[in-house]
């Protein structure tokens, strides 16, 4: 009996911290439902072991624990792709806006340039006010 | 996708420059003197004052916040050149081994050829690590080019339009992986030879250990692996650069 305390011990814990991980809102929307479909077969497997004796049974497979192994690591695997295919995607995109930020700099600092030239009289002073001049620090920080 | 064979092009010179204070004031001068056209530094986040040289000198300049590496530095510039409506670009490096002085000879090369894109290399300069590199490379793509990492290019508009793509960015240098997305497009390349001197300051980037020599084969050749479904265009391309 000891052995089915300590798997619904090790079911219990692992989908207690992950349904809190995930409660505290650090999840992004799919990301969230992956880890609760986790959190779920943590508990099920941890609380009925024997799920897996049938399912060994059903499959054909004379050593049933080889069974979430196999599929865990699968899923892993798996998981890892889909991270590596995000990662590459939020590079894309961070080196795409760095660039546009870059030339979107060079712009305004190229529209200053105009504004500045041209001349203020007193009749636009309320257009000089918009068009004032905000010195930018060069230490690119954003 | 031939360019019609203009004098009105609109031309934009980009010289991607990271630390190269040294030189890049110079270079801008010469590029001036010898092609007249507008000229746009792409700072790739700098140490030093890279960017005050290149305004300096007259140069447009654009300060990138963080380093994108050369090809992320070079496609800012042919996106600038798209959103302006430049219909020509040339990219040049900033370290003084391709000459200012060339360009008038690439940029008629190009013309004459009515390619879409013409680089310009120097066999000669090729250590025996690269000329082994490169006819591996030749090899597996079929792109019939001396010397596959000269940033020496020319860049018609429909190029432009293709290398300022989200799909064009991340490659990581300008060299295999550009020239096989724009023969994927059906862009058609051309090589004139130009001269160049060897770096003065640093070495190559790509070429500077056999680790990196190793990875860069290997990143390489996946490229170019992931790129087999187009083998329909190889005669093609090839036609176009022996032309």
């Amino acid at each position: 009996m000891s052995a089915v305390i300590t798997t619904a011990l090790i079911g219990i814990l692992m989908a207690t911290a992950i349904l809190y991980l995930v409660r505290r809102d650090h999840l992004h929307g799919s990301y969230a439902l992956w880890w609760l479909a986790v959190a779920a077969a943590a508990l099920l497997l941890g609380i009925f072991p024997q799920t897996i004796d049938w399912l060994g049974r059903i499959t054909g497979i004379a050593y049933a624990p080889v069974l979430p192994i196999i599929f865990g690591l699968g899923m892993i695997l798996l998981r890892m792709l889909k991270m590596d295919i995000d990662r590459s995607r939020s590079e894309r995109q961070l080196r795409r806006l760095t660039q546009k930020l870059g030339i979107l700099e060079e712009e305004l600092a190229q529209t200053r340039e105009v504004l500045k030239l041209q001349p203020s009289a007193e009749t636009t002073a309320s257009r000089t006010k918009t068009a004032q001049i905000i010195p930018l620090s060069k230490s690119g920080d954003a | 996708m031939r360019k019609k064979n203009d004098n009105n092009q609109r031309l934009l010179a980009i010289i991607p420059a990271r630390n190269e204070a040294a030189t890049v004031g110079e270079i801008v001068r010469r590029v001036r003197a010898a092609v007249g056209s507008a000229i746009l530094v792409v700072n790739d986040a700098s140490s030093d004052d890279t960017s005050a040289q290149a305004r300096l000198a007259g140069a447009c300049v654009i300060d990138l916040p963080s380093q994108l590496g050369a090809w992320g530095a070079a496609q800012t510039g042919l996106r600038y050149a798209k959103r302006n409506r430049f219909t020509a670009a040339l990219t040049l490096d900033a370290d003084g081994q391709h000459h200012p002085e060339e360009l008038p000879t690439l940029l008629d090369g190009w013309r004459r050829s009515g390619a879409n894109v013409a680089i310009g290399t120097f066999p000669q300069r090729l250590s025996l690590a690269k000329r082994l590199a490169w006819r591996y490379f030749r090899l597996l793509t079929g792109i019939g080019v001396q010397d596959f990492t000269s940033g020496l290019r020319v860049y018609d508009r429909n190029a432009i339009r293709v290398l300022a793509s989200r799909q064009a960015s991340l490659f990581d240098y300008q060299d295999l992986g550009v020239l096989m997305l724009l023969r994927k497009k059906g862009l058609d390349l051309h090589e004139v030879p130009t001269v160049m001197s060897p770096r003065r300051s640093g070495g190559s980037r790509v070429f500077s250990s056999w680790p990196m020599v190793a990875r860069y084969m290997l990143h390489t050749t996946v490229l170019c692996f992931a790129q087999f479904g187009v083998r329909g265009r190889f005669a093609q391309a090839r036609a176009g650069t022996h032309a």
